[in-house]
């Protein structure tokens, strides 16, 4: 069993290695190889999981020297299981969606090598190794998102992604160069054991060694997995082939999160880190959803969306649970992959007949339109606003009772009811012919999503972290002071439900048709089509920095 | 005495201004052999000169070979002759040896850093005088489009770029983590800055290669490299890779 964690990267990296050298000869049969390769990789990385599930014993394998150790445990062997499963899924995938395309050995190539730079990075043992891996990855992404040559587009776009991974790299090498000053190893192990030995021994300037590293690979992490003002290159993607696009957002943006679950030992010593994770994916989560809606564009929406999901992710590790955040990025890695697979098919289908169904949802979202016979609203009310709560604290029950001590389940209970009841509002506003029938579907909906969400992240919790104290860390990391959140908790529901109350009301006098409302309005929506003018104010800086090292050079005669 | 073989040192391992010498002298000779002589030796006689006089590398020197680096990749990140890019982004590579100088290195070692750095230069400059041999010039946004026409060249060129700005496994990379090592242990700032030549390194090979392989080139009658010239290039940059995966194993 040993022998497998090598086995996993050193497969895609051989057919990688192959197809570069054999190219000329190997043709089309570049593709076979590749995906025959991938098939063994995905058996190996489930054969690896099932050892973890079924020993409860975390192994590593060394090179000999410093690094180029490799770490098989639970999280790496979930990683891996997913990275292979949808590397092998793009490649079936693109044997035929790439054929017609220049360059077909070579995007099999950067594939291959994609794969076992991910697979490293995820089993990386040692801080070198893992900066190798998570370098190469940018790297490699920045080639498969400009794999057309041709276009410039294309290419631009791919700097774009390139250079802000490279903000996120350098963090974490200066991270990596702190932990090793401290504790004179790369070994990940070493590191965490030495820090959980003797948590706050080491300082730096002043400030808990931990503290800072903490921030450094929440920079890292934020780089990585598009968080608000490091976004921008997300949507932008789109000129890279499909296949690339669906593994980017489905294996690779989501590395934020394996990042905060790696280095959970240096998170649980910090103060302040996980609320930043917090805040950041909060306002991620919202900026991403909302220009997610003003999207005309079918990838680019899918693009925003993936903002708001990493987001979420980056906001269930700031609240403290890491492994609900592991299983979150396994979702919306498997159904974000699907749906960029078959954005190609849904596009070429509605170029040629419009078959959208004229529908209670089509009426509502397309047209506009919501049935004169409606339920009692007080009812409906009653229903938006109890349903999500039985249901949450059902499912938690049945989890843990002691859940509800933890600040962080309560934030997500929170969530989950807003979502729930959001949902259910918008769901009697559509007054279906049958809306006892909608709502009975939608509630149950839910609480299959809501029961299997809780018992799957507890699972999740029990094979990540085995440790029960370790556990309770995490969760205390995460929190705040019982008066501060029970007070935020307090002022956001009153928002909330003030805002639902707002747009009942306005929509019942129809506000938003008087001009200054309409105006307020439309000003909100002129900001959110130009996504802030964030990208704006990138370009204009990149301009003037440009302008300013050509001045420079004139000034200094290109000496 | 010391001061002046400090100054004589920060000719050969560019500080700004003096930096200046070193460009200008690069840029006024036109032979590409006798650039790679240059490229290869001259760093090697500023490690020597400190080495042999032994001279005790003042705090002060980092921050100012922080700037030059700085300096120097920021200004590449506009030109367009290849072989002006290459001599601006020697003195950024070369700056920051005096960082790696103030550590706790061996001599010996510290020679193999130059050479580290020179040694993707000066294959730079080699691929540059085959551009130059098809197209009479060596220079971005004049010719673009090489990735379809000469495939084989535009893989070498990709790749020795990604050694020249310190990618991972190429030589670089270990000088660049050596370099942060020391300077993180000195003071936030001095690491910040070297990140910041890091990063605009990155930035300025990307540019480079948009230039030069990115869009529809129109030049399809040249001919690309022969599979010896191809394999030979090849070959040095794997030996490049193995030489760079031994130098990590020493940061231990």
């Amino acid at each position: 069993m040993g022998q497998l964690i090598v086995l996993l990267p050193a497969l895609p990296l051989l057919t990688g290695l192959m197809i570069h050298l054999l190219a000329g000869q190997l043709g089309r049969r570049a593709a076979r190889i590749s995906v025959s390769m991938a098939v063994v990789a995905f058996v190996v990385a489930v054969a690896l999981l099932a050892y973890m599930l079924s020993n409860d014993a975390s192994y590593q394998v060394s090179a000999g020297g410093s690094w180029g150790i490799l770490l098989a445990d639970p999280l790496s062997s979930l990683m891996a299981v997913l990275i292979s499963g949808i590397s092998l899924i793009v490649r079936i995938y693109s044997v035929r969606y790439m054929v017609e395309e220049r360059g077909y050995g070579r995007f099999f190539m950067l594939l291959d090598l994609m794969t076992a730079s991910l697979l490293v990075m995820v089993a990386a043992g040692d801080l070198i190794t893992l900066l190798i891996a998570w370098h190469m990855v940018g790297v490699l992404l920045y080639f498969l998102l400009g794999f057309d040559t041709r276009s410039a587009t294309a290419s631009r776009y791919a700097f774009w992604t390139l250079i802000t991974y490279r903000i996120g790299d350098l963090a974490l090498v200066l991270a990596a160069a702190l932990l090793f000053h401290a504790f004179g190893t790369w070994s990940l192990p070493e590191i965490f054991a030495q820090i959980s030995a003797n948590p706050g021994a080491h300082q730096y300037f002043g400030i808990a060694l931990e503290e800072v590293v903490g921030y450094l690979l929440a920079i890292a992490a934020f780089a990585r997995s598009a968080q608000f003002l490091l976004h921008t290159w997300l949507p932008y993607t789109m000129d890279g082939p499909s296949p690339v696009s669906a593994l980017m957002h489905a294996g690779i943006v989501n590395a934020g999160g394996f990042l905060v679950n790696r280095f959970a030992p240096v998170f649980v010593n910090t103060d302040g880190v996980l609320h930043l994770l917090f805040v950041v994916g909060l306002i991620t989560a919202i900026i991403g959803s909302v220009l997610m809606l003003t999207q005309n564009d079918i990838k680019k929406a899918l693009g925003y969306s993936t903002m708001g999901q990493m987001g979420f992710m980056i906001m269930e590790c700031g609240v403290g649970a890491f492994s609900l955040a592991i299983y979150h990025l396994i979702a919306h890695g498997l159904f974000k992959g699907t749906l960029f697979l078959s954005a190609g098919s849904v596009i070429n289908e509605a170029r040629q007949h419009d078959g959208v169904p004229k529908q209670d949802l089509y009426t509502f979202v397309v047209e506009r339109k919501t049935l004169k016979r409606q339920q009692p609203w007080l009812v409906m009310a009653a229903i938006t606003l109890a349903v999500p709560i039985v249901i949450l604290f059902l499912a938690h029950w049945m989890v843990a009772q002691d859940f509800y001590q933890k600040q962080g389940a309560i934030v997500l209970l929170f969530f989950g009811w807003i979502t729930g009841a959001q949902l259910l509002f918008a769901t009697y506003r559509m007054g279906a012919q049958n809306a006892w029938r909608l709502v009975g579907m939608v509630i149950f909906s839910f609480a299959i999503i809501v029961l299997g969400y809780t018992v799957i992240s507890h699972a999740f919790d029990l094979f990540l972290y085995p440790d029960e104290a370790f556990r309770r860390q995490i969760y205390a990391a995460a929190g705040i002071d019982v008066f501060w959140f029970d007070l935020l908790v307090v002022l956001t529901t009153a928002i909330i439900v003030a805002g639902w109350v707002l747009t009942y009301y306005s929509e019942q006098n129809r506000l938003w048709r008087k001009d200054q409302l309409n105006h307020l309005w439309l000003g909100f929506y002129a900001l959110v089509s130009r996504e802030f003018y964030l990208t704006d104010l990138y370009a204009w800086m990149t301009r003037a920095l440009l302008q300013a090292a050509a001045r420079l050079n004139v000034m200094l005669r290109w000496r | 005495m010391s001061q002046a073989w400090l100054l004589l040192a920060g000719l050969f391992l560019p500080l700004f201004p003096l930096s200046m010498v070193f460009n200008d002298l690069f840029n006024r000779i036109g032979n590409g052999k006798l650039r790679i002589v240059l490229l290869m030796v001259w760093p090697q006689i500023g490690v020597a000169i400190v080495h042999a006089a032994g001279i005790d590398v003042p705090g002060w020197i980092m921050v100012w070979a922080l700037l030059t680096a700085l300096l120097y990749g920021f200004r590449s990140l506009v030109l367009r002759e290849v072989s002006l890019w290459v001599s601006f982004v020697a003195t950024s590579a070369w700056a920051v040896l005096w960082l790696v100088m103030t550590a706790d290195v061996a001599w010996s070692e510290l020679f193999y850093y130059a050479l580290g750095f020179s040694v993707p230069l000066a294959l730079l400059i080699v691929l540059s005088g085959e551009l130059e041999t098809r197209f009479g010039a060596a220079y971005t946004g004049l010719y673009n489009g090489i990735a379809e026409t000469l495939p084989r060249l535009s893989g070498v060129l990709v790749i020795a770029v990604l050694a020249v700005v310190a990618t991972p496994v190429f030589p670089g990379f270990s000088v660049m983590m050596a370099a942060i090592l020391h300077a993180s242990a000195q003071s936030l700032v001095t690491a910040l800055l070297l990140l910041l030549v890091w990063l605009v390194w990155g930035w300025t090979g990307a540019r480079l290669l948009h230039g030069l392989i990115i869009g529809d080139s129109k030049h399809t009658t040249v001919s690309d490299l022969g599979s010896g010239r191809a394999w030979s290039y090849g070959a040095l940059l794997v030996v490049m890779a193995v030489i760079g995966m031994n130098m990590i194993g020493g940061l231990a």
